[in-house]
């Protein structure tokens, strides 16, 4: 049953082209329409999607805090079993706070697919070569664009650039390459080339950590819809908004493990919480702004096809066109792919009875993908809105105003031609 | 054996005709392909009986008919007809195979008996046509055939069928009028009667041979057709659903080059180089104007009409250029064009099929490997290619030759031709940037087009691979058009085109 919020019984109904897309924010709802079918795709694929996202986590703090400024790391993304067990720390009994109530470690569905892949067993290197692997580099795109947007993390980036942070890369690059005269020298000479270097580092250790969360909280959606304890798109969103308060506070650090000894780069004394340096950064960055991926559209920059301003990106998921999906190495392909070796049944069905079926299932999960996106980018802003202004059934039409202008103000970033805001409130967008 | 590809083909069409109602269209369609694949078959048993070392008629047939109007069954089969023949039944078999796509137009009824039949009867008429070698037989077919097409325009062609099926029964029974007028003074003047082989224009005085002989061109060149007789064929070709088109860009426009070739050139030689300016002129004209025109148009067939206008012209000039070496390469270009067009009409078929538009302003990104159909739109680019004469294709083989012939002869014309064929890269390359770069908009639900089956590639596949493999073997296509028939003094110049292809 659907009761009046608040604000529209308080104030006039708004005028905007997204005027019902900004009432139901109002009614604490999200972007995306509260449909069965909405949330079957959009829990299917945030099941999907966190399988991949236990290896992208875990093998982001592997490359921060093992493989560091290994000049050629070309086992980057052959995960050690430690830290295929490293536990979660928001999963398993043992968990400072228990997000999914599965395993600590990572999860069986991925250590099949590790093991065998879509060929079979076969050496890990083979795996590698073969690209029959979860893809990393799709991790490390969503890594770079956060760390290339730099005015969307000024804390984090401000330290970055003091002298205490100098210092203690300074450390630990000497430690890393002790007994290795041509690397100090390399160091000696261009200091700033590997300190750039550790700064990106502290970047895969930001977006691990990141991760390290929303990887449970998926899959413990996944269990209670699966349980039938979650049955609405809006109980989906506020799930999410729980999950972001509950670990608001995490703190981000980067530590470096070299033999036996932990170096601090940024320790987690200085205070950088995962909300603030980590998700907001993460959303603005990769849901929001990325950068025009090569391969998929030829950019006639002078022609002003990209914009001047890095603010004013529009790639990211709630923009994308998903139809390039499926050309070699570009990103989001990589991330269908991951997220198509772990699609549960009922989705793999969905899409099976859809458009060309099993032939264009990459595209279908795409927008299946940015329809989720929608509804934890909604989640994002419900959660804005309860950090920096009112309840939603606040009686102050002052206050309810100010969460109008909020709302109005995030759903305008999607007026542009290229947002699919307006094509995930219809189903036959797939 | 020759009455055999006219005869079959006639009595398939019967039994298809006969086939009781509750037969399904599926094995309607197998009937009809059965009996289309044996007339390939026995046009290949043909080719195989002929000997390629020898010249004029081989496999003759001769019955008496009518002999007060010296009306004979007589057939034969040369270096001009056995590849058309060939080209003719391989194009009928494909456009049968195709024939669900003619069966999905608006008119739901179908008649797939009907459809089938007809086209049956229009391969009976097309083989009669090319192996008829009494004047009159000839016009029988020839008009014959006018009643089939017809109704395939009429009955299974698109919106404007109606206007586009008279127009281009106008067009053509005015031609059929002119080449009747062209026949009955050959005759009656020569007093030599019908037989093709007995047939000695060259007592007559110089004028009524003249006249004759512009009577004859112009019933041709309507079909053929050439700049300006050429305005029903956009209508027609477009208009027709996809097998039609395919018969009639494939086959039925050669039958208008063909009539030039055997009865123009072929009885008037000796004159032949009194027109043969003109008539390279107006080829000339023809290829640039129908690739300008081209160029212009939004809808993809249209495009492909045109195109087959600008290069049915080059067979034109190659036959007006009157050589040994120019009349191989009209009949190479001609079964190349066949080939070609054949292929870019099915292919266009294809995409109207499953995409509902040939508007080039709708379609884009048909390349996309996930939701377009990125095989047909490298087949697409494959008879682009050879219908720019790109090497290592049929089409390439075709223009060569036939330039090759034609330039010693008429240079300036030659020259304006080869800027035609530089054009055909401009409005393919126009029609493959618009419809299958760019990309596909999956905003718009109706974007998600059904995929191509295998079944659906088979006849590009056959097609293309003919193509490609043609060109890069093209002895195995000039072999066969060893036609001896050249004008008999084309010009000073061509002592030096020594045939190299027949060497």
């Amino acid at each position: 049953m659907t009761q009046t919020p608040t604000a529209q019984k308080k104030l006039p109904p708004v005028n905007h082209p997204f005027a019902d897309v900004i009432h139901r924010l109002e009614a604490g709802g999200s972007m995306l329409p509260d449909t069965p079918e909405n949330l079957m795709q959009i829990i299917g694929i945030y099941k999907a999607y966190a399988i991949p996202m236990d290896f992208y986590w875990r093998d982001l703090l592997y490359i921060a805090e093992r493989v560091f400024i290994n000049p050629l790391p070309a086992f980057k993304y052959f995960l050690p079993p430690e830290y295929l067990d490293l536990p979660n720390k928001y999963a398993g009994e043992n968990a400072d706070l228990q997000v999914w109530r599965g395993k600590a470690s990572a999860h069986p569905e991925l250590l099949e697919f590790i093991a065998e892949g879509e060929t079979g067993k076969m050496p890990k290197l083979l795996h590698h070569l073969n690209h029959d692997r979860i893809n990393m580099e799709f991790a490390e795109a969503c890594m770079q664009a956060m760390f290339w947007h730099e005015d969307i993390n000024p804390q984090f980036n401000a330290y970055l650039d003091s002298d205490e942070y100098q210092a203690n890369a300074d450390r630990a690059i000497k430690a890393y390459f002790k007994g290795n005269p041509v690397m100090l020298g390399m160091y000696k000479l261009f200091p700033n080339l590997f300190l750039e270097q550790v700064r990106q580092l502290s970047y895969y250790s930001n977006l691990g950590l990141f991760w390290e969360v929303m990887c449970p909280v998926f899959l413990e959606m996944s269990d209670l819809y699966d349980e039938g304890k979650m049955t609405t798109v809006k109980e989906a969103m506020d799930f999410l908004v729980n999950g972001i308060f509950a670990v608001a506070g995490r703190p981000i650090y980067h530590h470096v493990y070299i033999g036996d000894e932990c170096y601090e780069i940024i320790p987690k004394s200085q205070g950088f919480t995962w909300l603030y340096e980590a998700a907001l950064p993460y959303v603005e960055a990769v849901f929001y702004r990325t950068s025009p991926f090569r391969g998929t559209k030829s950019y006639n920059a002078q022609a002003k096809q990209i914009p001047d301003e890095q603010k004013d990106f529009h790639y990211g998921i709630l923009y994308a066109d998903v139809l390039p999906v499926g050309m070699a190495g570009i990103p989001p392909t990589l991330l269908m792919d991951d997220m198509w070796h772990f699609l549960p049944d009922y989705l793999r069905e969905y899409y099976q009875k859809r458009c060309r079926g099993e032939d264009d299932m990459l595209v279908q999960l795409g927008i299946t993908f940015q329809r989720s996106m929608y509804n934890v980018t909604s989640a994002v802003i419900q959660a804005l809105r309860q950090a920096l202004l009112y309840p939603l059934d606040d009686t102050n039409p002052e206050h309810l105003k100010q969460n109008r202008e909020f709302f109005t103000a995030q759903i305008n970033r999607f007026l542009r031609d290229e947002a699919r805001l307006r094509d995930i409130q219809s189903p036959d967008y797939r | 054996m020759l009455s055999v590809l006219i005869w079959l083909p006639l009595l398939a069409a019967l039994i298809v005709f006969l086939i009781p109602i509750k037969i399904s269209s599926s094995k309607i369609k197998l009937t009809a392909s059965i009996f289309s694949i044996a007339s390939l078959l026995v046009s290949l048993l043909a080719l195989l009986r002929y000997d390629l070392q020898a010249q004029g008629l081989q496999l003759t047939e001769f019955l008496s008919w009518i002999e007060v109007l010296g009306i004979n069954y007589n057939l034969g089969i040369d270096g001009l007809s056995l590849p058309l023949i060939i080209l003719s039944n391989l194009l009928i078999c494909l456009s049968i195979y195709s024939g669900d796509l003619a069966q999905n137009t608006d008119l739901k009824t179908g008649r797939p008996r009907l459809f089938y039949g007809l086209i049956l009867v229009l391969s009976g008429c097309i083989n009669g046509v090319l192996l008829s070698q009494n004047l009159l037989l000839f016009f029988i077919f020839y008009e014959i055939k006018l009643i089939p097409t017809y109704l395939l325009i009429n009955i299974w062609g698109g919106e404007n069928r109606a206007y586009a099926g008279t127009k281009y029964l106008l067009y053509t029974a005015f031609s059929g009028i002119f080449v009747l007028a062209a026949f009955l003074g050959i005759a009656f003047l020569t007093e030599s009667g019908f037989d093709y082989a007995a047939i000695q224009t060259q007592i007559l005085p110089y004028s009524k041979q003249l006249i004759l002989l512009i009577t004859l061109v112009i019933g041709f060149a309507i079909k053929t057709p050439l700049v300006p007789l050429h305005t029903w064929l956009p209508d027609a070709y477009t208009e027709s659903s996809t097998p039609v088109s395919m018969i009639l860009g494939g086959i039925l426009s050669k039958l208008g080059t063909y009539g030039i070739i055997r009865f123009g050139l072929g009885l008037f030689p000796q004159i032949w180089n009194d027109i043969a300016i003109w008539l390279a002129a107006i080829a000339a004209l023809s290829a640039l104007y129908a690739s300008f025109v081209a160029i212009s148009q939004t809808d993809i067939k249209r495009m492909v009409a045109y195109s087959s206008i600008a290069h049915i012209a080059f067979v034109i000039l190659a036959t007006a250029a009157g050589t040994s070496i120019a009349v191989t390469g009209a009949i190479c270009q001609m079964f190349a064009h066949g080939l070609i067009v054949a292929l870019l009409f099915y292919l266009v078929g294809v995409i109207e099929n499953k995409t509902g538009s040939r508007d080039l302003s709708i379609l884009q990104g048909l390349m996309n490997p996930q939701r377009g159909f990125p095989i047909i739109g490298g087949q697409m680019i494959l008879a682009i290619m050879a219908s720019a004469g790109i090497p290592g294709m049929v089409g390439f083989v075709g223009e060569y030759v036939s330039f090759q012939g034609s330039f010693t002869v008429f240079p300036t014309f030659t020259t304006l031709c080869l800027v035609a064929t530089g054009l055909t890269s401009v409005y393919f390359v126009i029609l493959v940037n618009n419809a299958f770069f760019g990309k596909i908009d999956c905003r718009k639900t109706t974007a998600v087009y059904p995929q191509v089956t295998l079944a659906e590639r088979f006849p590009a596949f056959v097609l293309a691979t003919i193509i490609v493999i043609l060109g890069l073997q093209p002895v195995w296509l000039t072999s066969i058009t060893n036609y001896s028939i050249v004008a008999s003094n084309p010009t000073k110049t061509t002592v030096v085109a020594i045939n190299p292809i027949n060497n």
